[in-house]
């Protein structure tokens, strides 16, 4: 692709113009060490020093500094976290080993919805308005309830700060006419403030030039916009309107039988979130707030000649849910929170027979004491009552001890949920190509006794009685123990994890159909666990030069399996001689798509001379499976879907052309041009330039 | 037919046997019976074609095997087990009423045990089924039988460690293990289903249950 040759030279040119006339000014960065303020891990601010959880916070120049696009990209260079494809091909997001349906994506404390089969796609979301973006691993629902089962991610928007009226406005161009409008405008006169902020996206896709490679990434195009109003009604009232609009548009050509078809998928969310802020004395405030989210998607693939149609989907789904929060301030730092609330979502889509809805009501109560000013304690706990499913009791308690002035031991136990999704509960779903049939819980007798009475069914291998009880929400228990150093010049965390998850929720075969397939259902029967360390480091070698590096070291295995090679009862074939061998448990890899090692190391440096700032950060993915290839249901040392440990590697440079203009380029994804045909995220090298004003 | 002879000659270890469990016996009197040794063989490609799948209903005859003589077979009553894709039947039991199925007229069984295809020595205390109305002896469907399907990859791959234990038309016993779908076990291109290749050993003397 000759852009990207073309794109390497200016970046030399840039490099070599700049480093040879370096003069370190040792007295310009003066570093003063602002607070970093947390919401997202007690939900209310919390200095992020001291919160006894294993939390993350990307700011904004972070966020900037590496010149990205979309959420994915900044959240795939953080220790710890992986993007990966699940059987079906949807990218989602793994975080202590623990994958995307667990794992809760909010924006501004409001949860997102529209996920694909559970993997939440953080491509949707444009970068150019957040403020920062908080990550809290471990289960948290006791603040957040279900999905929190794996953590929370929390994209925390801008607010306007100055007086004067100001926005900035930058282009950004990139390989496969990749184009990138941000522009944002915004106010605040005290009393009443407001933002605006408005995205387009566009690129016209790529193919992988070869037979072998399958990799294809459609043409698309899409707008943001998000506002924010806000206003003092009163000292002791303000009130919040947020709205926000996503819409996509993505056009697909392909080859079915020789025929050929084009497809059109049309993707739009809405978010509108209302907040009334009520401080009722100077120790007690109560939040109102009304929150309403919709996701809708529809794909219509027809071919270009006939009237065939391969493909006419479409998902709509809604959410509304109004809380009510308390908080109150005891001495001492301490204080004791709570909220009540009401959750209603529907979903109608391809594949179920009826719209559905559900019904939640929950409240959560959650102390947070200082027993010292050195100890810090969290107690809390939420319960959930559903109207599909068993309620459920989140507790968590969490421990902060300061030990010396720079150390500090933090500890943590929590539970986590996940409700069924609606279609584990009320798909619907014959494949007509092949023959079998997928049916949620809740439907599952009705739908099969009309299967019987078309007879369609051989025989039915469960028993009846075990589709009348209703199916239990995955649950986990979760432990964090960690240690952290913070020097002036280096800081170190180090954190222990292990999470116990049960009552996951799989397919099983329920009958077995006179067509020689099966019918499948869902049922709560995987026992599963991930359990490991993570580790950060960063070290400021002079004012100007500043190295971190991450590690995360993964073990994520199946209980269930690991039992049943104990009992030999699981076998593998021998690769050459294809005899049949007994499994012993140093065989088991272990779970799909999970990766031992995950590491990165990331150079930042300035010339504060020539107001350059020049980053290079290597990203590094050991080893995994993508599936099971010989049969026997697990991965195993045998199996032939391994993706090889790979190396990305970003570079990319700011320079301030005048206080008004800056100018960035850079390598996105990988440096040194890695592809592999079966990592959909790796295209091969992709350049950008991007140009900003700001006023 | 390409067919890898290996007959074990393990005759000598079965009269040494049949001693031991004779000599514990005082009132009958021994009747030495040479017993014909073990036939352990592979048989590679044997093609299983069909017609219609894909939505479309499946047909086409089923390709008859016959341990016997260690090949296929074209006779009405000289087979002991058929394949047609990934459905085998089985000279035993009444129609399944499956299109253009054979006519079974022995009383073939069959039963799947776990193990590797060494660890199943004897077909002594096994319970075998037959085919029946809308059964089949070796269940048909991924996972039910002796195969997975993987829908990542579209393909058949035999469940390792699952060995069907065959009881033939005339009560002698095979055990077998399939070991590929696909032309010259190349599962890589899933146009050349329809393959079968498989080790079995089949024990020639009636009645006689060991492997």
């Amino acid at each position: 692709m000759s852009f990207e040759k073309n794109i390497l030279l200016p970046v030399f040119y840039f490099f070599s113009t700049y480093s040879f006339c370096q003069k370190i000014s040792i007295d310009s960065l003066k570093t003063t060490n602002l607070k970093e303020i947390i919401l997202t891990a007690t939900r209310t601010p919390r200095e992020l020093s001291s919160i006894p959880l294993p939390a993350t916070l990307i700011n904004k120049k972070q966020i900037k500094d590496l010149g990205a696009v979309r959420l994915d990209e900044i959240l795939i260079e953080q220790t710890g976290i992986n993007i990966v494809s699940d059987e079906s091909g949807f990218e989602g997001l793994q975080m202590q080993g623990i994958s995307s349906d667990y794992i809760l994506i909010l924006i501004d404390g409001v949860p997102l919805i529209g996920r694909r089969a559970g993997n939440f796609d953080l491509s949707r979301m444009a970068i150019g308005n957040i403020k920062q973006i908080e990550i809290v691993k471990g289960p948290s629902s006791s603040l957040f309830g279900s999905e929190a089962l794996g953590g929370v991610i929390n994209i925390i928007t801008d607010e306007p700060k100055t007086k004067k009226l100001n926005g900035n406005l930058s282009y950004r161009f990139g390989s496969f006419n990749q184009q990138d409008i941000n522009t944002d405008i915004k106010q605040n006169l005290g009393k009443f403030k407001f933002n605006f902020f408005l995205n387009r996206l566009s690129s016209d896709g790529y193919q992988v030039e070869s037979e072998t490679d399958p990799r294809i990434f459609y043409p698309f195009r899409n707008y943001t916009l998000h506002g924010k109003i806000s206003n003092d009604f009163s000292n002791k009232l303000t009130g919040l309107l947020s709205f926000r609009f996503y819409d996509n548009e993505q056009l697909s050509e392909l080859v079915f039988n020789e025929e050929d078809f084009e497809g059109e998928t049309q993707e739009n969310d809405m978010n509108i979130h209302l907040k009334l802020d009520q401080r009722v004395s100077k120790n007690f405030d109560i939040d109102y707030e009304l929150y309403f989210t919709s996701y809708n998607a529809e794909e219509l693939i027809q071919s270009v000649l006939s009237e065939n149609i391969l493909n006419d989907n479409f998902f709509d789904q809604k959410l509304l849910r109004p809380e009510i929060r308390g908080n109150l301030k005891l001495k001492s730092k301490s204080n004791f929170s709570g909220g009540i609330g009401y959750q209603y979502e529907e979903l109608s889509r391809t594949f179920f027979d009826d719209n559905i809805n559900f019904a939640s009501q929950y409240f959560f109560i959650q102390g947070d004491f200082y027993l010292a000013d050195k100890m810090n304690l969290i107690v809390g706990s939420r319960f959930d009552n559903h109207s599909e499913y068993k309620s459920q009791l989140s507790p968590k308690l969490a421990f902060y001890y300061k030990a010396n002035k720079s150390m500090a031991i933090k500890g943590s136990v929590g539970f986590g949920f996940k409700s069924p999704a609606f279609r584990q509960l009320y798909f619907n779903f014959t494949n007509s190509s092949v023959g079998y049939t997928v049916l949620g819980y809740n439907v599952a007798l009705d739908k099969l006794d009309e299967l019987i009475d078309q007879n369609q069914i051989q025989d039915v291998v469960i028993s009846r009685n075990e589709l009348v009880s209703s199916l239990d929400a995955e649950s986990s228990i979760g432990y964090n123990l960690g240690i952290s150093i913070d020097e002036p010049k280096w800081k170190l965390d180090l954190n222990f994890f292990r999470n116990d998850i049960k009552n996951l929720i799989d397919t099983r075969i329920i009958a077995r159909k006179k067509n020689g397939q099966n019918v499948f259902s869902y049922v709560n029967f995987d026992e599963i666990f991930t359990t490991g360390l993570e580790l950060n480091f960063s070290q400021k070698i002079t004012e100007n030069f500043n190295i971190t590096a991450g590690y995360q070291l993964l073990y994520a295995f199946d209980k269930v399996k690991m039992q049943q090679i104990n009992n030999g009862e699981i076998y593998a074939r021998e690769t050459i001689s294809n005899k049949t061998i007994e499994l012993s448990n140093k065989d088991y890899f272990g779970l799909v798509n999970r990766s031992r090692h995950l590491g990165n190391l990331k150079f930042f440096y300035s010339f504060t001379k020539s107001k350059l700032k020049v980053n290079l950060r290597f990203i590094y993915r050991s080893k995994y499976a993508e599936f099971d290839t010989n049969g026997n249901g697990l991965v195993d040392s045998y199996d032939t879907s391994f993706i090889n440990g790979y190396i990305t590697t970003n570079i990319s440079a700011i320079k301030d052309l005048s206080k008004k203009f800056d100018f960035q380029l850079g390598i996105s994804n990988n440096l040194i041009d890695y592809t592999d045909a079966n990592t959909p995220k790796i295209p091969g090298a992709l350049g950008f330039l991007k140009l900003t004003y700001k006023t | 037919m390409k067919t890898i002879n290996k007959i074990l000659n393990i005759s000598f270890t079965i009269l040494l046997l049949s001693f031991i469990s004779c000599s514990n016996e005082e009132e009958e009197e021994q009747e030495m019976v040479v017993l014909e040794p073990l036939k352990s063989e592979q048989v590679a490609n044997f093609a299983a074609p069909q017609t219609g799948g894909m939505g479309q209903p499946i047909g086409g005859e089923f390709s008859k095997f016959d341990f016997v003589t260690g090949e296929k077979s074209t006779s009405e009553t000289d087979w002991d087990i058929a394949f047609r894709g990934t459905t085998i039947c089985i000279n035993g039991g009444t129609s399944t009423g499956t299109a253009d199925e054979p006519v079974r007229n022995g009383n073939a069984g069959a039963v799947i045990v776990a193990g590797t295809f060494d660890s199943v020595t004897t077909a002594q205390g096994l319970s075998f089924s037959q085919d029946a109305e809308g059964s089949f002896a070796i269940p048909t469907g991924s996972d039910n039988g002796w195969y997975n399907y993987n829908p990542q990859t579209f393909t058949i791959t035999p469940v390792p460690g699952k060995v069907l234990v065959f009881r033939t038309r005339d009560g002698r016993y095979a055990k077998v293990e399939i070991l590929s779908y696909y032309l010259d076990q190349d599962s890589s291109n899933t146009r050349g289903g329809r393959y079968y290749t498989f080790n079995y050993v089949f024990n020639p003397n009636q009645g006689e249950t060991s492997f």
